[in-house]
């Protein structure tokens, strides 16, 4: 179909479109959510953590949880454009692009949040100057660091060619956005040397974002299982980790699509097709996880040892089995059963199986922190009543909401910049297809 | 006799006056029963006083007694710590009866605010047909400190002497160490600390731990700056039962105040152990198993309702 | 006088931390005044300096609670002017502690007994109170052979030291915040000769590096002369060398001492990474560099 298709139709549908009404309530509304954690933050900056309800035994809460679950959604940038490509998948293209915006806005927001939880942020330099390589935090830092860096550059080669497109349109994007296009790329000329040096410098980040990806959700899942505590010391976390974060980034990256399919009606580039292929990659995925989360859970469940079953109890009938049983359901079963029909493939049931995925992954974060922190080896015992439980106080919804509109926000604001399709690699499809 | 004319002359030379007076001017001996001992270095400030025949003598400050004067300790000597000493603890389950006079005496000694007790007194029963005992706990002060290894700033950091400790001026609040000491023995400063304002307005010790700051963790500190003085922990000394006992494992005692025992002597024959010794964490606190019981554990359950109800 | 006010800030200073922590404190409620009662000990270590600690209790509640923060005065022999030996502030345990000041060297010598006066003049929550506590000048000589201690106890009459009969002596081993028992023991009486002797049986105790130990033989809480102690190092420990990882490269030790795998390891990733990741960006401005030429 794509063959009726002009080039210049293909270029005047991908380009970047100013926000309209809906667009701009849409953006009011991540802003709000922002001013209201920002004013959270401040409260915390001012009277310190104590506006949280995290205390001396529940001393990571949903910031933590937050944190591993932007870490988690930004490993979907290395799938869908490192590991398809390298595997030769080739409709995963118009894909890549969201992934990435994805990618970036989550790994901004892991380290904000990871920032926001630190009880003395002033001292954040001391990381710098007292520094420990013997600390996974240390090794943490590195890798985000190194991480969001890569996924710059990722998402940064593959917009050049677009850019020299957009640089086309300036009565279009307006001046200042054209001054911002040009010092991104006006060098750009798309002649053969160039076109050889970008495309080598990708394949490069390609493969070089597959170890860095899993070893930023690693070293992750070590801060939990450098410890003792039950449900953390565990050999499979890593695994486990790397396998949650692929599918809950591949949910997000099926949510995006959804929307950017229908809000700029980019029905014949994101086609029925791609929503059937990333389900089938999503059920996969789903199988992978469910492997894990049994791998996890089956084996102390069986020996019961004394330290664990009072944790492993909570989750399973105690009083964090709703949840448990939720996030497992709506996270790994559902889908597993809806995607594994053709009709569950169809965009609008993918985009509540993405949801659904999202939701239960974020639940599942939540439930990786907090329970295991209520099972000490120690009793809880000659403390406050309150540091026995934990429910997050509206400060910590506050900026945990907030840092999840920030990172929509990040994605919004980086889709009305740059073309969310690839419009230079769309063209040259057309072309081929054409001949 | 030459051995008994040296010691007759070692005689005259040890005592901490009669040292401080000898070898004042020697900073840096280490030899723990020359003067400085317990790594006590000569101030430089001397007093004069009178002796017991009524002489008058010039005396450093720093080697006075029962109260040295000593001068201030940097935060680098802070992180070295004691040479040649291992501090070490030992807690008789057998004589505890909840009293937490431990726990309020080591509240008042560090300022720290109600909630944040760096000792617990715990209600502890292994299996439903096994007799319930009292048990305190405070820092293990591991020898292979699970805390230090995660710290990533170096702010919290173990010493010579087996201590370990934290640098609340360095300490940037991530809390990693409390997720990763399984003893659950530290706190947070969650909000600002309560404290008077010429508490909170001293310079930050970490051999005293005080003052506590916001947004930084807390823990028993084994009272460094009172066994710098050769004095014991608060807690010890303020255990009516004489639960702890104190020393140094390389003089292989401990003291409670009133009975001082040989450390290898007591472990041997009261079948004392330390907590999860199979994390490997290797404690520096030993517990004497509570037989031969000086209290029921009723008779501390009036007194844990205060803080648990 | 000057050394003295020196002393008193020495005393004083070290308290006034816990003062201030403990100031606030221990305020009986109603308006009627708490009694306080004072005790004085005296001690002496090696015949060198000797100082007076006093204790101060206060009944709450029908039990004795140690009174911190309370200010008292001392004096040697009589209350004046000229005999003040010191003011002190007790801690929060109710201590405070004082030595002699060199102003009372005549009135020291002139007696070969001392009585040390303690007053508290009394404030906004406790009565006026005083004590006093009177000592004879004694002394103890320690000799050790074969592994036995002897100490003979002298007390000075007159103008001679005559031996004391029925004092009971400890023998023990300093150690850090007391003294191990050298036996089972744990007191012996003085006989006719003034003498008590103990076996040692704290075989291969650490001592130093050379095995040498502090033997200590002391009069406790004694009613006539206060408390004595003498110590005397014999080489009868074991010797001991401390062994310390505190300076080996481990995972729980300072960044200066990581594990050199650790460091190789690490230092290796993060090179062979961010060498590609420059390569990446000045890749960039080859790029550019190429557009601009074109141009």
């Amino acid at each position: 179909m794509e063959n009726s298709l002009k080039g210049e139709q293909i270029v005047q549908e991908l380009l970047p479109r100013k926000f309209k009404t809906s667009g701009r309530i849409w953006v009011g509304i991540l802003v709000a959510i922002c001013l209201v954690g920002v004013y959270a933050y401040y409260r915390q900056l001012r009277y310190g953590l104590i506006v949280t309800n995290m205390r001396d035994y529940v001393s990571w809460g949903i910031y933590i949880s937050n944190f591993v679950f932007f870490v988690a959604i930004s490993l979907v940038g290395s799938l869908i454009t490192a590991v398809f490509r390298l595997a030769g998948v080739k409709w995963g293209a118009p894909l890549t692009r969201i992934a990435e915006m994805i990618a970036v806005g989550a790994i901004i927001f892991a380290s904000i949040i990871i920032i926001v939880d630190m009880g003395s942020p002033e001292r954040f330099y001391n990381l710098f100057l007292y520094g420990r390589i013997q600390s996974p935090i240390m090794w943490d830092v590195i890798v985000i660091t190194t991480y969001f860096f890569i996924s710059l550059l990722l998402l940064y080669y593959p917009l050049l060619p677009d850019i020299k497109i957009l640089l086309r349109f300036k009565e279009k994007s307006g001046p200042g956005l054209h001054k911002f296009y040009s010092f991104l790329g006006s060098f750009w000329k798309g002649d053969h040397k160039q076109y050889l040096l970008s495309k080598k410098a990708i394949n490069v980040l390609c493969i070089a974002i597959i170890p860095v990806a899993f070893t930023i959700h690693t070293v992750t899942s070590w801060l939990f299982a450098t410890t003792y505590r039950p449900g953390w010391d565990s050999t499979n976390f890593g695994a486990y980790f790397i396998a949650g974060a692929f599918l809950v980034g591949a949910g997000s990256v099926v949510v995006a699509m959804y929307i950017f399919r229908t809000w700029y009606h980019l029905d014949k580039y994101i086609t029925v097709e791609h929503f059937d292929k990333m389900g089938r990659v999503l059920v996969l995925l789903c199988l992978l996880y469910l492997y894990f989360n049994v791998n996890e859970f089956l084996t102390p469940f069986f020996k019961m040892k004394e330290s664990e079953a009072g944790y492993l109890n909570d989750l399973f009938s105690g009083s964090f089995a709703p949840i448990f049983w939720f996030a497992v359901l709506t996270g790994i079963v559902l889908p597993i059963i809806i995607l594994l029909f053709k009709a569950g493939r169809k965009p609008l049931p993918m985009f509540i199986v993405g949801i659904m995925v999202v939701v239960g992954a974020w639940f599942k974060r939540y439930l990786i922190v907090t329970p295991t922190l209520l099972h000490p080896f120690m009793p809880m015992h000659d403390v406050p009543k309150m540091y026995t439980h934990y429910f997050p106080s509206w400060e910590e919804w506050a900026i945990s909401m907030a840092s999840l509109a920030g990172a929509m926000l990040v994605i919004t604001i980086l889709c009305r910049i740059f073309p969310i399709i690839p419009i230079q690699e769309t063209l040259d499809e057309h072309h081929e297809t054409a001949k | 006799m030459e051995p008994e004319n040296n010691s007759r002359r070692d005689f005259l030379l040890t005592g901490l006056v009669a040292a401080g007076l000898t070898v004042a001017g020697c900073n840096s001996k280490k030899d723990p029963f020359e003067a400085g001992a317990e790594g006590v270095a000569a101030s430089g400030k001397k007093v004069k006083l009178l002796s017991v025949d009524g002489e008058v003598i010039e005396v450093d400050e720093a080697f006075l007694k029962p109260v040295p004067h000593l001068p201030e300790v940097s935060n680098a000597e802070a992180r070295v710590g004691i040479p040649g000493k291992k501090f070490v603890m030992v807690i008789d389950l057998s004589r505890c009866k909840n009293l937490k006079k431990c726990q309020s005496a080591c509240n008042m000694a560090h300022d720290l605010n109600p909630g944040h007790n760096w000792i617990k007194v715990n209600p502890m029963q292994g299996a439903e047909h096994t007799a319930p005992y009292w048990e305190p706990t405070t820092c293990m002060h591991c020898d292979e400190p699970p805390c230090v290894k995660v710290c990533p700033v170096d702010a919290t950091f173990k010493r010579q002497d087996g201590i370990v400790l934290i640098d609340s001026d360095r300490c940037i609040g991530c809390r990693f160490c409390m997720a990763a000491c399984p003893y659950s023995t530290r706190v947070f400063n969650w909000g600002e600390p309560d404290l008077p304002a010429a508490v909170a307005s001293q310079p930050y010790s970490a051999e005293t731990s005080i003052p506590q700051k916001k947004g930084t963790v807390g823990k028993c500190d084994f009272c460094a700056d009172m066994t710098r003085m050769g004095m014991l922990p608060h807690c010890v000394s303020a255990c009516p039962n004489g639960t702890f006992f104190f020393g140094d494992l390389n003089e292989d005692s401990v003291t409670n105040g009133a009975d001082t025992y040989r450390f290898s002597d007591l472990i041997k024959d009261k079948a004392g152990y330390r907590l999860m010794e199979d994390l490997g964490t290797k404690p520096s606190v030993y517990y004497l198993p509570p037989a031969g019981r000086n209290f029921p554990f009723e008779s501390g359950l009036e007194n844990d309702k205060t803080q648990n109800s | 006088m000057n050394t003295m006010k020196l002393l008193n800030k020495i005393v004083a200073g070290s308290i006034a931390v816990m003062l201030l922590i403990s100031g606030n404190k221990g305020f009986s409620q109603g308006a009627e005044k708490a009694s306080l009662s004072i005790t004085l000990s005296y001690y002496e270590v090696n015949n060198q300096l000797p100082h007076i600690s006093a204790l101060v209790k206060t009944k709450v509640d029908g039990r004795f609670k140690p009174a911190g923060g309370i200010p008292l005065k001392l004096f040697l022999n009589k209350d004046s002017a000229g005999t003040v030996i010191g003011k002190v502030v007790t801690n929060e345990n109710g201590q405070a502690f004082a030595f002699i000041p060199p102003s009372l060297k005549n009135e020291w010598k002139s007696s070969k007994t001392h009585t040390f006066l303690a007053s508290f003049d009394g404030d906004k929550r406790y009565e006026s109170a005083k004590a006093d506590l009177t000592v004879a000048k004694a002394k103890i000589e320690i000799s050790t052979a074969d592994k036995t201690i002897t100490a003979k106890v002298f007390q000075l009459t007159d103008t001679t030291w005559v031996p004391v009969k029925g004092v009971d002596v400890k023998f023990g081993v300093r150690r850090l915040g007391a003294d191990l028992p050298v036996n089972e023991t744990p007191t012996f009486t003085t006989d006719s000769t003034g003498q008590a002797s103990a076996d040692f049986k704290r075989d291969s105790i650490p001592g130093d590096a050379k095995g040498n130990i502090v033997l200590v033989a002391k009069v406790e809480d004694n009613e006539q002369f206060g408390n004595i102690a003498v110590e005397k190092t014999v080489p009868w420990g074991a010797k001991f060398v401390p062994v310390n990882t505190f300076d080996e490269r481990t995972l729980f030790a300072t960044r200066s001492k990581a594990p050199i795998w650790l460091i190789v390891v690490s230092s290796g990733i993060i090179l062979a990474v961010w060498i590609t990741l420059i390569l990446l960006v000045q890749n960039i401005f080859r790029i550019k560099k190429l557009g601009q030429e074109t141009e």
